[in-house]
């Protein structure tokens, strides 16, 4: 019996305590959005970039807000469905610049964002889209290679078709097509699926460039030449200014400065305009078409603050993200632009 | 020794816990390893790079565990590595050797994961070198060599082939993902079905439905004349002696299987159920007497754990070598070094010496922790099957669903996939498809395609399959005998039988 009453007394403390503990969460989520929130990934790796610049999000935010958030790895389409069946705020999105490119190149399952959801703040970028050659390519530069296809010369990019893996072999394929008409057709695209696999090809000898992460490829690239896994950067896609921001070690044993070798202006991937291609992956939230503009303007004074304290910044650098916050109406019309921009050069292709 | 200081009570407290949720993780059908390992990465965060991964390697080896207590006692498999444990594993719980049998179980899985952890720790960098040496050729390879067990697991070779087409089939509904380097359009489905199917049946789900839910019709169509199940079914008491002795004459099929499980593991792309299939089909093959096999032997259970637990540390191999992850779970894995900035790739183990030490400490720590948890437990665990039917049976039901719902994050499809696969279980059974052949082609028939497809697309031509490499002559030569053998061991029953009935 006494255990019994003791027991009782114990669970009535556990009750009380837990009651009392989400009394006070309660009392701190006074805001529009309320309840439990799954913030989805367009991806379903909880290995990449977006998990990572979710969780790094999801986890300030839900102290901030005290709420519970939970950043779930589902996948594009997953995501994208359960996304526009809640309208209550309850389910948000983190994706990148794949939402939209997915709609720009056709693939199944992408609609406009711009018209299906609601373009939330930006939150960082990813200065790590590469491509990289084998270390003993005769290739040295990116220009070398322009000018290889442009002398009929096949070269075969492996890439992941319809996305960021995408985009930077229709600037490349375009600026050939500016450069040396008519030849652009012998830069081939190779689909592949995940990095492992656009590595293999690599090893294989079955693509001579493919597309990849600095995060991803970096120790490849530190490999002695006569290892059949070595990789050499011709370049990386983001801003010069973007690159500038990032730690000056640079990333692994790449120091910043080495780093900026493979960026415009050093390289260049002439858009026509007298313009250079650039391509920064940004991450953004996404919402439900109909969700309360209330909760809209709640995330966004919240990210405001948490950016204005200035620890998250932090966070991101040290795992080589570019903080980028951009309030929810100023990330839409920045990101408006930027798939205009990149649709006119894959219609220039068409 | 710098590595020693970071091994502290807390260490291996995590390592021990994370292992015993894993093995309850595993043991629920419908959560996996790789949900345990998922929900639990945010919490390194808090614990750091080193106490989280003690953690997470523990769920690791925990859930891949955990799988064999379903697949024994009810037939179905906990984790989809764990199926062909259900081939030998519930007749034998049927015949009242279900703790027997769940021994052998946790043995077969100590040594697959303590030989896995070696191969690892010695051989890591040379092994990754080797495996990229295998291109979509040699994968698809693999997994055709598995998919050759069909020939020998059915009973009647036409109809299992036959099944072992339809699996396939019912693999490729959905669309052939663009992630996978396909062009995203779906097909073999209508217009209406796409927001359900686009991607296709959910692996899981179908498993315990096709298992689980159709042994559960199975057993409702007998009626509850026999409810109390311990009345038929008696449960011989085993120690560990009994369970010991039935791996005498099998240390070849154990290290077989668990450098099997390792190999398969080591190859990114090639799924963990590939494993377990493999090595069951090898033991099938080469094994002097296969006769009981499928009926309740022990040497198939010894394939299959030992397999599937051997998976870990092979798994583990491209993850610490290359940053390819061997299969899903480790695919979570690599988030706890990505969330703490820790890159993963060829320089991993020379730049992270104390990490590697560390993980390797953690990744046998947990293998003899689930030793242990598990063959102690084993006989309050096997006493499941006592549970009268009419309480147990809608227990697991409710556990399947919930299982189902929460395995993609809540999708309810999912739970339908569930219910239909177990009518469909069900109905197979009752006109004599196979239910084993069907699911392996079900789980390895998405695979095959790719590989083939993109074999095709990299090479050009159908003769690269045979000229490919040295590696793809032997995995045929290895084709060719598999399916030679079960031919050869079908025409010896045959005649077997007919001498017997002149």
């Amino acid at each position: 019996m006494k255990i019994a009453k003791r027991a009782t007394t114990l669970l009535s403390v556990g009750v009380a305590a837990l009651s009392l503990g989400l009394g006070s969460m309660a009392a701190m989520a006074d805001g529009p959005l309320r309840g439990n929130v799954r913030v989805l990934i367009g991806s379903t790796s909880t290995g990449g970039d977006t998990y990572q610049n979710a969780s790094i999000v999801a986890e300030r935010l839900a102290e901030h807000l005290g709420l519970n958030i939970k950043v779930d790895a589902v996948g594009a389409s997953s995501a994208f469905r359960t996304l526009s069946r809640d309208s209550r705020g309850n389910t948000l999105m983190i994706f990148h610049d794949q939402s939209y490119l997915g709609h720009v190149y056709g693939v199944q399952g992408y609609d406009d964002i711009f018209e299906e959801y609601r373009v939330g703040p930006t939150l960082a970028v990813n200065p790590g889209n590469a491509y990289l050659v084998p270390k003993n390519s005769p290739y040295e530069t990116l220009d070398d290679i322009i000018e290889a296809v442009g002398n009929g010369e096949t070269v075969r990019v492996a890439i992941q078709p319809g996305g960021v893996s995408e985009i930077g072999f229709s600037a490349l394929k375009n600026a050939i097509a500016l450069e040396h008409p008519g030849q652009e057709d012998n830069l081939v695209a190779i689909n592949t699926g995940s990095q492992s696999d656009k590595n293999q090809q690599l090893f294989d000898g079955q693509a001579d460039m493919i597309s990849g992460t600095l995060q991803a490829n970096e120790q490849y690239t530190r490999l002695p030449e006569d290892d059949q896994k070595a990789m050499r950067f011709v370049w990386l896609t983001a801003r010069q200014s973007i690159m500038e921001q990032s730690p000056e070690e640079g990333l692994g044993q790449t120091s910043r400065e080495q780093l900026l070798e493979y960026v415009e202006p050093n390289v260049q991937v002439p858009m026509g305009d007298g313009e250079n291609f650039t391509f920064d992956k940004e991450f953004f939230f996404l919402y439900n078409r109909d969700m309360d503009p209330a909760i809209v303007e709640q995330i966004d004074t919240a990210l405001a603050e948490i950016y204005a304290e200035g620890e998250i910044q932090n966070v991101q650098q040290s795992l080589f993200f570019i903080p980028n916050f951009m309030p929810s109406d100023e990330a839409e019309a920045h990101l408006h632009d930027k798939m205009t921009r990149y649709q006119e050069i894959i219609d220039n292709l068409q | 020794m710098e590595f020693l200081s970071l091994f502290d009570l807390t260490f291996f407290l995590l390592a021990a816990f994370g292992t015993l949720v894993g093995v309850i993780f595993g043991a629920i059908p419908g959560m996996t390893a790789t949900m345990a390992v998922a929900v639990c990465l945010p919490l390194t965060y808090a614990l750091g790079l080193h106490h989280g991964l003690a953690l997470l390697l523990g769920l690791y080896v925990g859930g891949i565990s955990g799988g064999m207590v379903p697949a024994v006692l009810l037939n179905i498999p906990g984790t989809p590595s764990s199926i062909t444990t259900t081939f030998d594993g519930y007749p034998m719980a049927r015949k009242g050797q279900g703790e027997k049998a769940l021994r052998i179980c946790v043995i077969a899985s100590l040594v697959g994961g303590l030989i896995s952890a070696l191969v690892l720790f010695l051989f890591a960098p040379v092994l990754a070198n080797f495996s990229i040496k295998f291109s979509y050729v040699e994968k698809f390879l693999i997994i055709l060599l598995a998919l050759s067990v069909i020939a020998s697991l059915s009973s009647s070779m036409l109809i299992g082939i036959f099944s072992g087409v339809i699996g396939i089939w019912l693999s490729l509904i959905g669309d052939y993902s663009i992630s996978d380097g396909g062009n995203g359009h779906t097909r073999l489905m209508f217009d209406f079905m796409e927001p359900y199917l686009f991607e296709g049946f959910s692996l899981l789900p179908v498993l315990i439905g096709i298992f689980g839910v159709a042994t559960i019709l199975l057993e409702a169509e007998k009626g509850v004349k026999s409810d109390l199940t311990h009345e038929r079914v008696k449960v011989s008491k085993s120690d560990g002696a009994g369970a010991l002795a039935a791996f005498k004459g099998r240390f070849t099929n154990l290290t077989r299987s668990s450098f099997i499980g390792t190999f398969v593991g080591m190859l990114p792309g090639v799924g963990g159920s590939a494993a377990s299939v493999l090595a069951y089909t090898q033991e099938k093959n080469l094994s002097r007497d296969t006769s009981q096999m499928g009926k309740g032997a022990p040497q198939g259970l010894i394939a299959s754990e030992s397999a599937n637990n051997a998976l870990t540390g092979g798994a583990l191999i491209p993850l610490l070598s290359l940053g390819i992850p061997g299969d899903a779970t480790t695919a979570v894995l690599i988030g706890a070094f990505t969330l703490q900035g820790i890159q993963v790739g060829p320089l991993f183990i020379p730049e992270n010496t104390t990490t590697w030490y560390v993980m390797m400490t953690a990744l046998v720590f947990a293998n003899i922790v689930m030793f242990f948890l598990m063959f102690y437990a084993i006989k309050y665990i096997a006493k499941v099957v006592m549970v009268p039917k009419h309480i147990l049976f809608p227990l697991i039901v409710m556990m399947c669903v919930v299982g189902a719902y929460a395995i993609n994050y809540g999708i309810m499809f999912d739970v339908w996939t569930l219910l239909i696969f177990g009518v469909l279980g069900y109905l197979i059974q009752k006109i004599g498809l196979e239910v084993a052949p069907l699911i392996i082609g079900f789980i390895l028939g998405s695979q095959a395609e790719v590989y083939f497809v993109k074999s095709l697309e990299s090479f050009g031509t159908y003769t690269i399959f045979f000229t490919r490499s040295p590696i793809a002559m032997v995995l045929w030569a290895l084709i060719a005998a598999s399916v030679l053998f079960s031919i050869v061991i079908r025409l010896k029953a045959r005649n077997k039988t007919t001498t017997q009935t002149p």
